[in-house]
């Protein structure tokens, strides 16, 4: 290259022609062997390249203009959604609305902006006549920035106050939950204070879901938010509902609850205690008499609780459905004599036993067991621990804390231990499911996923037999009246005496009601509680579980049955012949 | 020849700025139609979680039965009047008799004979008979 270029100088006589003060200078200037050529079209070069970076910047940024959002728009919106605190829906297991947000305007104030105070608050109070004008005035003569005026007004309220053209008043969109359902779901799905914030039920497990992280932060803006499906069945729950508030009224009970599970995934389809209260308006939740019967109280069951006392037995193998029991005389223990309601004074057969519901014959079953046999057996059944589930409300059982034989008796016959009706309804379904005892949700839940958490409790076998006893129980047991035709209803009643003033009440009844069905292979469980319901002239005068609790059930069965898809079936033969015999030729 | 070229590279400059504008107040009015639409959908989305929300107030059942049981005649299903697919008889009543002259009025005279449509009685439904409560019409059936 520089060889070409000292030919090419030489053949034009540069050098011979430059006058040599030239020389000199450029040989100061650019040193004396340089090629300016080379040197400029060097230079050129750079120049190319600053100028394509620059473009190409400029390019770039344009780009990136076009491509990136609106920040502008989009920080207008977040602006008036401020104080939005979304939350996400809530579904039934059929995708029926059981909470949603609306969207409500909010009035609020910017005390530095406004002009006069007095006129303003004038003006106010005649749109909004339950507005108290002096705390408004109050409000708005602060020094703060921010007052808010009044939460939740309607949309015409809204275009009036706007129509006013007061300055420094505005308008803030908020989000308030509405339960459509109203007091259907009330004590399930719990209810929010003022800013949207779970403080009771399913909400309130929503919000410790990391939705209150989101609504501290801001975020929680988006009312795309996904909906949560609950394992409830609204139509299920409505029907038990009506049938408990008749029931309660017809027997004139304190209260009445209800629970209806799938024993196969331990999902709560249902879940009633009236009286209950309105989630749109939560004051009365306050209520002690309308805590949730189900989660929050603690009940001693009475006669529901022999079912676990004979699967104890039954699963240790050393009584068999064939095993008798003396229950001629009472049972005395100490100062106590343990009497039976049916008593038939002879020896009964296990299933007799069930079916009489004796508790002489059930005391005596515990006690061939043991103590530490029959405490082991409810500790692995979840009775003696605080059963937990989503909804934060729960009891503790209040087990006895010196435990001997005389605990062993009556708690045989579920008196001395108190725990939460949906503890029983979890062990209960283990009984009759083929033995898993499986955590009972509110959410959805498949049943691979619930044989995953589900733990074996009894024997395959021993479930069978439970089966049979519940439902012999149905065929010529204290069940009958709940024996719906074509559903093959089984169950057992449970009637308890009330503990006031440290003794047992005669006249002050608990009773329960466990149904499964359909009984060969069951699906549903369902326990019905009635407190204190009275004796009717229908019920001869009679008050216990039987007369009660059982003809509510059978009501409820009818109605529910078809709702969860229980197929009505009516060529089945009795229970001995269908469940025994198939338990027999199993093993 | 490079004077042609500025007047070229001058017009195409001219060009480029004309267009440049339009596509720059195109994009302005794209973008007020976008901040537009957002508020609009905002909106839509408020009302449809409004009407939802009414939608399931009207849907609620403790208003359905009430509603129902004032203006209906409907009474809950009992479970016999449950039947499975299977024991659903085979459809053997031919609506006409093969080589009637007649055939259409054959087919209405079919039709409005109550005793093969409803059974007799005109309210009944297709069930199973109780076998608990033996009515008449489980006679029929059977």
């Amino acid at each position: 290259m520089t060889s070409t270029h000292a030919v090419l100088a030489r053949a034009l006589g540069s050098p011979a022609v430059e006058p040599w003060r030239r020389r000199v200078i450029r040989s100061l200037l650019y040193g004396r062997n340089t090629d300016r050529a080379a040197k400029s079209k060097a230079r050129v070069g750079l120049a190319l390249i600053g100028f394509a970076t620059v473009y190409a910047v400029i390019a770039l940024r344009l780009v990136m203009f076009a491509v990136a959002p609106e920040g502008h728009t989009a920080r207008r919106v977040g602006n008036q959604d401020a104080v939005a605190t979304a939350r996400p829906d809530m579904l039934d297991r059929n995708g029926e609305i059981l909470a949603t947000d609306v969207r409500m305007p909010s009035l609020f104030g910017e005390p530095r902006k406004l002009i006069d105070v007095d006129e303003a608050t004038e003006l106010l109070t005649a749109v909004l006549p339950d507005l108290d004008a002096t705390e408004v005035r109050e409000r708005l003569g602060s020094k703060r920035g921010f007052v808010w005026l009044k939460r939740e007004i309607r949309a015409q309220q809204q275009q009036e106050i706007h129509r006013l053209g007061i300055p420094g008043i505005g308008f803030l969109a908020e989000n308030k939950r509405v339960y459509p359902n109203g007091a259907e779901v009330s004590h399930l799905i719990g209810h929010v204070n003022i800013d949207n914030q779970g403080i009771a039920g399913m909400e309130k497990w929503l919000d410790g879901q990391g939705l209150a992280d989101l609504h501290r932060a801001g975020f929680a803006t988006d009312s795309q938010q996904k909906p949560i499906e609950l394992a409830v069945d609204l139509r299920v729950q409505h029907a038990l509902r009506d049938e408990l508030i008749a029931a309660a009224e017809k027997y004139k009970a304190k209260a009445a609850a209800g629970v209806v599970v799938d024993v196969n995934s331990g999902e709560i389809i249902s879940m009633v205690s009236v009286p209950d209260y309105d989630p749109n308006n939560p004051r009365q939740a306050n209520d002690p008499t309308r805590i949730n019967r189900m989660t929050t109280g603690v009940f001693e069951l009475g006669s529901t609780f022999k079912a676990l006392t004979l699967a104890m037995a039954l699963d240790s193998g050393r009584v068999t459905l064939n095993s008798s029991f003396d229950a001629r005389v009472p049972l005395r223990y100490g100062k106590f004599s343990i009497h039976d309601y049916h008593a038939q004074h002879r020896v009964l057969t296990v299933p007799e036993i069930f079916t009489y519901s004796s508790n002489i014959g059930t005391a005596r079953i515990a006690l061939s067991m043991g103590v530490e046999h029959h405490k082991w057996f409810l500790k692995k059944m979840g009775q003696l621990d605080r059963l937990r589930t989503e909804l934060p409300e729960s009891a503790e059982p209040i087990v006895p804390k010196r435990w001997g034989e005389l605990n062993t008796v009556t708690i045989a016959f579920g008196h001395g231990l108190s725990v939460s009706p949906l503890q029983a309804v979890m062990a209960i379904s283990a009984l009759v499911n083929g033995g898993y005892l499986i955590p009972p949700t509110f959410l959805k839940r498949s049943q691979q996923e619930a044989r995953a958490l589900a733990t074996q409790v009894v024997k395959p076998e021993t479930s069978e037999k439970m089966r049979y006893l519940m439902r012999l129980n149905a065929e010529k047991g204290t069940a009958t009246k709940a024996d719906v035709k074509g559903y093959y209803v089984g169950g057992k009643t449970g009637t308890s005496e009330k503990v006031v003033g440290g003794r047992y009440a005669h006249n002050k009844l608990l009773n329960t009601f466990t149904a499964i069905l359909p009984a060969d292979k069951p699906r549903y469980q369902l326990l019905l509680i009635l407190d204190e319901p009275q004796p009717l002239k229908e019920t001869f005068g009679f008050a216990t579980s039987g007369w009660n609790a059982v003809p509510t059930a059978g009501k409820v069965i009818a109605r529910i049955a078809p709702l969860l898809g229980v197929e009505p079936r009516f060529d089945l033969p009795p229970a001995d012949q269908l469940i025994l015999a198939s338990a027999r030729s199993s093993h | 020849m490079l004077r042609l070229l500025n007047f070229a590279v001058i017009g195409a400059l001219v060009l480029a700025a004309g267009w440049v504008y339009e596509i720059k107040y195109a994009s302005t009015r794209q973008a007020e139609r976008v901040a537009k639409l957002r508020v609009e959908i905002r909106r839509e989305h408020d009302a449809i979680a409004a009407l939802r929300a009414e939608w399931a107030q009207l849907d609620n059942p403790d208003r359905i039965q009430i509603l129902a049981r004032r203006h209906l005649t409907l009474k809950p299903i009992d479970p016999t009047q449950y039947d499975p697919l299977d024991r659903l008889p085979e459809k053997t009543i031919d609506l006409f008799p093969p080589g009637t002259t007649d055939p259409i009025g054959a087919l209405i005279e079919t039709m409005v004979d109550p005793e093969v449509v409803t059974n007799g009685d005109p309210e009944a439904t297709g069930s199973i008979p109780d076998p608990a409560a033996k009515t008449p019409d489980a006679e029929v059936a059977q």
